[in-house]
């Protein structure tokens, strides 16, 4: 910084002196550490000083631990982490949009049931749900959704890590709430649940497509995968869909697949292209 | 100091091509990127940056090679990089932005984070606008703001895209000094449409054009360039050289000699219209 005015001697006394209220002190504080002729014109620790004006400065302008981080924090997800998830806005409104769409999907599948389309409310939900957390992900990460975006690909973060950890907490938040809306609302009951194991496939078949692809055009060619096989099923087997697509022998084959989707994306992690091209 | 090395460095748009072929080393000091719009100049620094993958051809940055995912984290670990738009978050204070952004380049622990902020703050003269929004900040205090997030982590290599375009002359001199400090024990490498930041900063100038590197020296070489080639004359040149009045009321052509015009000291710019061409004398004249 570079200081135009100095503090006057009765001033300058008066801090010497001890006699200037904590407010004064503190001003007279800052200019010293900005001006190097005040401080030769009186003497002070400058590393006590600098120690002191620092705590001050970062008091005043560091972000503040928000309830739900210092929650995080006890659970034990770092400080930094926490930072990295939360303070992206593209991230925040992915995870919004994932919010909405799920409660959304449940409230019009719970007012299916209602209207005694029982069968039809489970299969709508059972179908729409894995979709919802892939979409999320997808809205995660990319030079499509995040402004900053060309300087965030330029930092050792970048790539993999990020991705990864912004998928992670998307996929948690949307699953999270599915499954309690799921549980919540009148409709399909425990089978609720039985959309969890293709989201997973979905989710980390994306993810393993993104070492190819870039992750919309991932998540769009298996969301378009999954919606063309299930209706499908839906429209071939009318009457024993929900068993057939989402009873035990379905969702083993689903947890099969996602394992070595899981495989894929471990074995070729480091493939994450996320230079644009 | 950094040493960026480009060999055969080629990019591709469809069948446009931005970058053929560019070998290039960058050493220590301030070295200016010139040339004139679609010259490639972005398109080498995003590649450099690590932003963008190349077609063909090979980089390194202090022996790392950004192509090899492994080495390319380690690439980034030494390089800050201010693009031409760089998208701030608007809503974001001073502080927040670079807290963030320290978090990116790995700076985890919180005390040292901090120290890190306050740091770069000073460094580019924002200490006092730390609680303020992006979107409240001048677009000088903007650019100084994008610089800051590029200092983090005391980067060995900084790349700046235009960082003085659309700045006033005030903040244009700030912000030269600030980049002529940093050049002083960093590898600063400056993409700019003003001659005048060259001549103030660079020890080195590349000058591109068409995806090619057409020119590579001192910028008194560039000047040179044009050395017994510029005129100046009290009437107006005929034919279809190009020219433009001066100050002194004189006409100042590049090129062939005028009747009756004397020859004077070339400038940068002079040198670096000289290498471009009439195209980018009728360029700078519109």
């Amino acid at each position: 910084m570079t200081v135009e005015w100095h503090i006057d001697v009765e001033l300058r006394d008066q801090y010497e002196r001890g006699d200037l209220d904590p407010n004064r002190v503190m001003a007279v504080e800052a200019h010293m550490l900005a001006c190097a002729f005040c401080r030769g014109e009186i003497q002070v620790d400058f590393t006590w000083l600098t120690g002191n004006f620092s705590i001050v400065y970062d008091s005043i302008h560091a972000p503040k631990a928000s309830p739900a981080q210092r929650l995080m924090t006890r659970l034990g997800l770092p400080e930094h982490r926490f930072r990295l998830l939360t303070a992206t806005p593209a991230l925040r409104w992915s995870w919004l949009a994932a919010t909405i769409a799920v409660l959304g999907l449940a409230v019009a599948a719970a007012m299916l049931f209602w209207a005694g389309a029982g069968d039809d409310a489970s299969a709508l939900f059972l179908i729409l749900a894995p979709i919802l957390p892939v979409i999320a992900v997808s809205g995660a990460y990319g030079p499509a959704v995040d402004r900053m975006h060309e300087i965030t690909s330029t930092t050792p973060a970048a790539g993999p890590p990020l991705v990864l950890w912004r998928a992670t907490s998307v996929i948690s938040i949307a699953t999270v709430t599915a499954a309690v809306a799921g549980l919540l609302l009148p409709g399909p009951g425990l089978l609720a649940a039985g959309w969890l194991l293709p989201a997973l496939v979905l989710c980390t078949g994306t993810l393993a497509l993104a070492t190819v692809l870039s992750l919309p055009v991932a998540a769009g060619v298996l969301g378009l995968v999954w919606l063309t096989g299930v209706f499908g099923v839906y429209w071939a087997q009318q009457d024993v869909f929900v068993s057939s697509a989402f009873g035990p022998p379905a969702q083993f084959g689903y947890l099969a697949v996602a394992a070595v989707a899981a495989s894929v994306l471990f074995l070729r992690r480091s493939r994450f292209d996320v230079r644009e091209r | 100091m950094t040493t960026v090395t480009v060999r055969g460095l080629s990019k591709h748009y469809g069948s446009r091509t931005a970058l053929h072929s560019v070998d290039l080393t960058i050493n220590g000091g301030v070295t200016g990127l010139l040339g004139p719009n679609g010259a490639g100049k972005s398109t080498l620094l995003r590649c450099l940056a690590t932003a963008l993958a190349p077609d063909g051809g090979s980089i390194r940055v202090s022996g790392f090679d950004p192509s090899v995912p492994a080495q390319r984290t380690e690439a980034r670990r030494r390089i800050g990089y201010l693009p031409q738009n760089p998208g701030l978050y608007p809503n974001f204070t001073a502080y927040d932005l670079l807290d963030y952004v320290a978090v990116l380049k790995e700076i985890t622990a919180t005390r040292r984070r901090r120290a890190e902020v306050r740091r770069v703050l000073d460094e580019v003269e924002l200490t006092d606008r730390a609680k303020t929004k992006v979107r409240k900040l001048s677009g000088g205090m903007r650019q100084r703001l994008g610089l800051a997030q590029a200092l983090l982590g005391d980067p060995a290599l900084v790349i700046l895209d235009e960082p003085t375009v659309g700045l006033d002359p005030e903040q244009r001199m700030l912000f030269r000094a600030l980049i002529s400090r940093l050049g002083e024990h960093r590898t600063v490498l400056l993409s700019t449409h003003q001659t005048e930041d060259v001549g103030a900063l660079c020890e080195r100038v590349v000058v591109m054009s068409g995806g090619r590197v057409i020119f590579e020296g001192s910028p008194r070489e560039l000047a040179g360039v044009a050395d017994g080639q510029v005129w100046l004359a009290e009437d107006p040149p005929k034919g279809n050289s190009a020219y433009w009045r001066n100050a002194d009321g004189l006409y100042r052509t590049i090129g062939q000699r005028p009747s009756g015009a004397e020859a004077t000291r070339p400038s940068i710019e002079d040198g670096y219209l000289m290498l471009l061409g009439t195209a980018a004398v009728a360029e700078v004249i519109r």
